[in-house]
């Protein structure tokens, strides 16, 4: 065994074909690769050594069988051929997910256009490929559990190609003081470094480009076509974009084979596709890409019931199967995540917890308990249902439930309301009748809260947008003022952090109260679809920023306060032909010093918010006081360079400067930044007359 | 700060009362700069206690204290400038003479730290050496000393506390004198322990004759209505009039000091300008009021001050009604808080002014 | 080529064009060699900073000339005095520990040639009234304990935001903004200097439209110049780009009152912001307007400064000039509806 590992980490070449097999992973991420999946296996310090030991004595299959269970949705294409048929032998303590892990098309809880979608792509890449074609690449984007890496497997299955899969390579550093003791050899383990990482990426691409997957464990060598999938980004690429971008190219330059990325949207983090291909690579490289949705309810549904039939049918005696709506409740409560969906399926219909003291329908007569007392206290009947049924989704739940942004900031915005049924309801006295609204569907707080956003954040979000939906100028005044006192709330950064919740509460409760045309039910309709946009304040104010500290210290010998030097010193500046001195300066002046006068609202470029954008959370933590913090003199180089790009070499001499009368010098460059912002004016308004 | 030390009047070795340094800096070095200036609040302060002026009730429980009886421990609170720290230190200088003074006084005012820390570490130790009632001249000296907190109401509530068992501890050897400016914020507790005398604000007579007595003594020329400007402008405290003086006396250098250098100097706003400003807003024409507050700004005068002296104005004016006073005070306390936020002068101004005007206009 | 305002910046006490008394007090002030604490206050184009210049000038000479380039290097301050400027306006928060920390390294620094000139060091602050109340504070504090060593000179436009223990231990120098006159006159001399002939019409306009400051008066001259010469009495007196935007946006709030506007108006405000413009500027201008006045000013005037202040204390201006607007825009909404109906009722009669 000893011997088995030195020999294998330090050929580096055998080490690359062998990511892609499992017993490498198993013997490197004995207790640390999967810390999280694998409670059961984490063992102490003390006994590691021995299990090491013990390893080589475990027979292989069982190996296979417990890497199959750990890995989950990444175990390689040959676990997945005789999975399902495996299935039936498998023990009863197997997690559902991959016990019923669908193994055809029809089985797959995935719309069928989109699996076609894929498939026609595979298809294009693996069997109508021009000869002289390059590789291409696809990436699949969706929230986690959508069935993604499934419907690459089993269409790989079908169409008989080989997947070749990209794993990290584990790097030790961690691990490197509990080696020291327990193995001395361990010293002159050769650790590696972040970089090789890409490295050896890149040496991955190209080689599974090259040659077959190594032959293992007897399997048929038929399968020629192949497809390379990468999963697991290796983390450098978060860092350094450009290092996977150069890979990429190469690698469609080279390669014979399709590769297709895998990657998971996530409600915290950033958006990773936005990040790792961003718009231009996507068009240069001809990236397809691909985005799954959430599954949906219907589709869970029939594969929840049909894994409950199948247990019922096999274990009845074990397993309290659910009911119906036990199912459709843990449907809601997954918000469209199979793998969490069949996770608390099975957690709900162990015996063991169902027969003593039953957590599940605990929480149910909890809620029941609740709703009747609501129910009696208040008669609203309705809203009592409305509240149990949150209650019991969040309590089942395997996951919370939580909105998309685009969805959260139309449930503010649209804010549906229902009717007041009946008189019991006290109404309000006649002179406050204005303020008469039916009763909202939606807890502003609630939606705030699961959109996974800092409270000042969805505000501004809410400020972007909100304007959209009002008719009244009365109306928006009442808004705007709430928006005002949100911020207020949020100014003092001791109490940010307390006061979020509350800021966020006072915009969203405001703007949805001081909409009079949605005030009830009945006048809901006729708003048509209006799009999102992602609030402009962030570039705003970061501008704005920018261009004060370039301003302070491009004419610092003005010894000027920033005031004058910005709204007098610098526009003058613009008009007057003499004083200038150097390139950067008139550069500046001529941007910030000028105004796009005579057009009217060219506005700036709005960026549209889809159902798939999740915020800005890179901002987050940016305050305007971080902003500050920036280099002006970055700014200014980056200016400086602009202005190189900009100018003509034969304009640039400035002697004009004295002899130019009412024109400014022709050698002063046009405005470069704001202009660019500046979208050609889409919105013609009627002229005006200016006083 | 050096200044201080070398001047005959400095009191200890600490830094002397932190509102007489403004006037140093003022304090003229009209003598060159091998002697250097002394401030003349400095120069002039009372040098025994019968010399405090206007105090008759602490002068005279002072004094018997000078007689012989004990002296219990005090708390002085009133307006600035009224003689509360001049008074203890000329009774300190009084009880032991100009070289004991040194050892047996402790004075700490707000610029120096008086966290917890320093109230437990420097107040005790001072406090805990012992004295003896004779000294080796043979005189004999109270057998206490005396710890002066000045600016005691800018001592936080904890280090207060803290004070307290300090107080009564020590109280065989040292008697504490707390000197502040509102009562309120000394707490309860210190507040008993002491006998609190309360400074009442200096009359314009005895103000304009100790002017009066500082200008003849430095040979200045100065003309009677800059004197009662000069105690209009300092609103009681004859420590900011003499400073104002000293400042002016430099400013002119030499000619005669006249009421409008007194004003330029303390900032305030003439009376003309205010008559200005609150016609404006009886003529009910906002064009007319957005000029003259324009105006005002571009002379440079602080909004601040403005409301100050609007607000005395209004409250004397005799054409408007309680509630219509009212409302005017209101909104000048909004404007007083909004400018101390960092408001914009002007809007304020001008928001201030709309409303002054449309009570003033709904009169008539 | 510099400009004309720093071309023809006084340089002597004796030689300023105006407030004469004010200057030949400073100079008395300054006589015997050491001068108090300085608090300058006044509004923005007044002299404030030409007035300490020539100050400083009568205390150490010319050498002031040569500092003015020095002083822009924190680091590198001259041995026998030292002039700083706003270097503070970006530290935020931590305002205080930046002056605490300056002021003593200053303080304490040694001079090298104590023969040549005074004992003391003048540091010049720049925009006090932009420091927080705790760094005022700590200011005080140091101002105190280097009094032996070390002269401040304060600069500030307003003294409503300075602590008044800072201001009790200074002497306050308020300088008033120039007046009309005051401001054609420096023009003409100027003019004059440069070989122009200005007609006594345009520099009285050039001074009104100033707003009474000087720096801008010269700077509007100077355009003036670059648009149009020789000059002729009704010449069109340049304005600067933003305020012709921030008219054409206050037109555009008054022709039409509907959300829609109110979107385009953000717009506009965006693209002022991006160009330096301070959001408490375009709130100030918008009600400077004619327009404003009107109708309903008490409304307008309260609304203004309630969200002024807002601004001040909030985080992100966005929010409060738009809710300024559209306040704006219902009250003039309101104000014409008013008004449309009055008109009507006189037509029936």
């Amino acid at each position: 065994m000893m011997s088995k590992n030195s020999s294998r980490t330090k050929i580096v070449p055998t080490k690359v074909t062998d990511w892609v097999a499992p017993s490498f992973d198993d013997f490197f991420g004995n207790t640390n690769i999967f810390p999280s999946t694998l409670p059961v296996k984490s063992s102490g310090e003390a006994n590691r050594h021995q299990k090491r030991k013990d390893h080589s004595s475990v027979p292989e299959s069982s190996k296979k069988k417990v890497l199959a269970r750990i890995k989950g949705k990444s175990s390689s294409i040959d676990h997945i051929c005789d999975h399902s048929k495996q299935n039936q032998s498998q023990s009863q303590n197997e997690p559902w997910v991959d016990k019923y892990k669908p193994g055809t098309q029809n089985e797959l809880a995935v719309h069928k256009k989109k699996i076609e979608e894929v498939e026609s792509w595979l298809k294009a890449q693996i069997f109508q490929r021009q000869p002289k074609q390059g590789g291409s690449v696809l990436v699949l984007t969706g929230p986690p559990g959508c069935g993604k890496s499934t419907t690459i497997q089993i269409l790989a299955k079908e169409l008989h190609v080989q997947v070749q899969e990209w794993t990290n390579p584990i790097s030790l550093d961690f691990r490197k003081e509990d080696f020291k003791d327990a193995f001395n050899y361990e010293s002159s383990f050769q650790m590696l470094p972040s970089q090789a990482q890409t490295v050896l990426f890149q040496d991955f691409l190209l080689r599974a480009n090259k040659y077959n997957k190594l032959q293992m464990l007897g399997e048929s060598t038929e399968a020629d076509d192949k497809l390379i999938l990468i999963e697991d980004m290796p983390n450098q690429f978060y860092r350094d974009r450009d290092s996977l971008h150069e890979i990429l190219r190469r690698f469609v330059r080279t390669s014979r084979c399709p590769l297709v990325f895998i990657i998971s949207d996530s409600l915290s983090g950033d958006s990773n596709q936005k990040l790792l291909f961003p718009k231009e690579i996507q068009e240069e490289l001809c990236i397809s890409s691909i985005s799954f949705n959430p599954v949906a309810p219907t589709m869970m549904m029939k594969v929840l019931n049909r894994i409950a039939t199948a247990e019922a049918s096999m274990n009845g005696e074990k397993f309290a199967v659910p009911d119906k709506t036990s199912l459709e409740l843990i449907c809601k409560g997954c918000s469209g995540d199979i793998r969490s969906a069949i996770n608390s399926l099975q957690f709900s219909s162990l015996k063991e917890y169902s027969s003593e003291n039953n957590l599940w329908s605990r929480k149910k007569g909890n809620s029941t308990l609740k709703s009747n007392t609501e129910a009696s206290r208040t008669k609203k009947k309705k809203k009592a249902d409305k509240t149990l049924e949150n209650q019991e989704i969040q309590a089942i739940g395997g996951k919370d439930a939580s909105i998309f942004l685009f969805h959260a900031l139309g449930k503010i915005l649209y804010c549906k309301r229902e009717p007041l049924s009946d008189s019991e309801f006290p109404r309000l006295p006649s002179h406050l009748s204005e303020y008469e609204r039916d009763i909202l569907l939606v807890h502003p707080e609630d939606i705030v809260e699961k959109s996974h956003m800092p409270g000042d954040l969805f505000n501004l979000y809410l400020h972007q947008n909100y304007v959209d939906f009002f008719t009244d100028i009365d109306d928006v005044v009442r808004a705007s003022e709430y928006l005002s006192t949100a911020d207020f709330l949020c100014s003092n950064w001791n109490s940010r952090l307390t006061l979020r919740e509350y800021s966020a509460s006072v915009a969203t409760r405001g703007v949805i109260h001081s909409n009079t045309a949605r005030a009830f039910a009945h006048c809901q309709g006729g708003m048509g679809f209006r799009p999102f946009h992602k609030p402009q304040w962030f570039l705003i104010s970061k501008k704005y920023q920018e261009n004060c500290l370039t301003a302070k210290s491009l004419f610092s010998s003005f010894c000027l306060p920033p005031l004058c030097l910005q709204t007098q010193l610098l526009p003058f500046l613009a008009m007057l032909t003499n004083p200038m001195r150097n390139q950067a300066q008139i550069a500046f002046i001529q941007d910030v010093g000028r105004l796009p006068l005579k057009r009217h609202f060219g506005g700036l470029k709005l960026e549209t918010l889809t159902d798939k954008d999740l915020g800005m959370p890179g901002f987050e933590n940016i305050d305007e006081g971080d902003l500050s913090a920036m280099q002006p003199l970055e700014v200014l180089v980056q200016l400086e360079k602009n202005q190189i790009n900009e100018t003509e070499p034969d304009e640039f001499p400035l002697t004009s400067s004295q002899a130019s009368g009412s024109e400014l010098p022709a050698s002063q460059p046009q405005p470069i930044t704001a202009q660019a912002i500046l979208e050609e004016d889409e919105l013609k308004i009627d002229e005006y007359d200016s006083d | 700060m050096q200044a201080f030390l070398k001047g005959p009047s400095s009191v200890s070795t600490k830094a002397p009362a932190s509102k007489e340094r403004g006037a140093a800096a003022a304090g003229g070095s009209g003598e060159g700069r091998k002697l250097k200036p002394i401030p003349w609040v400095e120069k002039y302060r009372p040098k025994c206690v019968d010399e405090v002026a206007f105090q008759e009730e602490v002068v005279a429980v002072l004094k018997k204290s000078l007689e012989g009886a004990d002296l219990p421990n005090l708390l002085f609170y009133g307006p600035p400038g009224t003689g509360k720290t001049s008074t203890i230190l000329a009774l300190a200088r009084e009880l032991y003479g100009p070289e004991l003074f040194r050892q047996r006084v402790l004075e700490l005012n707000a610029s120096d730290e008086r966290g917890i820390q320093v109230i437990r570490e420097k107040v005790k130790t001072f406090a805990q050496l012992t004295v003896s009632g004779s000294h080796s001249d043979g005189k004999v000296y109270p057998p206490f000393k005396i710890v002066i907190l000045d600016e005691a109401d800018s001592m936080t509530s904890a280090a207060q506390a803290a004070l307290r068992r300090t107080m009564e501890k020590e109280s065989k050897t040292t008697r504490f004198c707390l000197i502040c400016n509102y009562i309120s914020r000394i707490i309860e507790p210190l507040t008993s322990r002491c006998s609190k005398f309360r400074f009442k604000p200096l009359t314009d007579k005895i103000q304009q004759q100790r002017l009066w007595a500082v200008s003849e003594k430095e040979n200045v020329k100065v003309s009677n209505e800059a004197i009662s400007c000069l105690v209009q402008v300092s609103e009681g405290d004859l420590r900011k009039a003499i400073t104002f003086l000293q400042s002016a006396t430099r400013l002119t250098g030499g000619k005669e000091i006249t009421e409008k250098v007194v004003t330029e100097i303390a900032g305030v706003v003439p009376k003309e300008t205010i008559d200005g400003l609150l016609s404006a807003c009886q003529s009910g024409s906002f064009e007319k009021l957005e000029t003259v507050a324009k105006n005002l700004i571009n002379e440079g005068y602080a909004a601040a001050q403005l409301v100050n002296q609007l607000h005395d104005d209004i409250v004397e004016r005799e054409d408007l009604t309680d509630k219509q006073k009212s409302v005017i005070a209101e909104k000048l306390a909004e404007v007083d808080k909004c400018l101390t936020d960092g408001a914009d002068e002007y809007l304020q101004l001008i928001s201030l002014c709309a409303v002054v005007m449309q009570q003033l206009t709904q009169n008539g | 080529m510099s400009l004309w305002a720093d071309k023809y910046r006084p340089c002597a006490l004796g030689r300023v064009d105006y407030h004469r008394e004010q200057a030949a007090q400073l100079r008395n002030l300054v006589q015997c060699g050491d001068f108090p604490h300085l608090l300058v206050y006044g509004p923005s184009g007044a002299g404030k900073k030409t007035r300490i210049m020539c100050l400083l000038r009568e205390l150490y000479g010319a050498g002031v000339e040569k500092l003015r380039i020095e002083h822009q290097n924190i680091t590198c301050y001259n041995k026998i005095n030292c002039y700083l400027n706003s270097l503070y306006s970006d530290a935020g928060n931590s305002d205080r520990v930046v002056i605490q920390e300056l002021l003593k390294t200053v303080a304490q620094s040694q001079q090298l040639e104590t023969s040549t000139q005074r004992d003391f060091k003048v540091v010049l602050l720049t925009e006090v009234d932009k420091l927080t109340k705790d760094a005022q504070h700590a200011l005080r504090r140091t101002m105190e304990k280097y009094m032996a060593t070390c002269r401040l000179i304060l600069c500030c436009n307003s003294i409503s935001k300075i602590i008044a223990p800072i201001q009790s231990r200074c002497l306050a120098v308020r300088v008033p903004a120039p007046s009309i006159e005051d401001i054609c006159h420096v023009l003409s001399s100027v003019c004059k200097k440069e070989g122009l002939t200005l007609p006594q019409d345009l520099a009285r306009r050039l001074a009104e439209k100033s707003g009474r400051n000087l720096r801008k008066a010269l700077l509007m001259c100077e355009a003036c110049r670059v648009q149009q010469y020789p000059f002729t009495s009704d010449q069109d007196i340049p304005e600067t780009d933003w305020e012709v935007y921030l008219r054409e946006t206050a037109s555009a709030i008054v022709s039409q009152q509907t959300p829609q506007r109110l979107l385009e108006v953000r717009g506009r405000l965006y693209e002022l912001l991006t160009h330096c413009i301070p959001p408490e500027i375009i709130m100030k201008f918008i009600l400077f307007l004619k327009t404003a006045i009107c109708f309903s000013f008490r409304e307008v005037a309260q609304m203004a400064a309630f969200y002024e202040h807002r601004l001040q204390l909030g985080s992100k201006a966005i929010y409060h000039l738009e809710a300024f607007v559209a306040k704006f825009m219902a009250l003039y909404k309101k104000f014409i509806g008013r008004w449309t109906r009055r008109h009507d009722v006189l037509k029936h009669h």
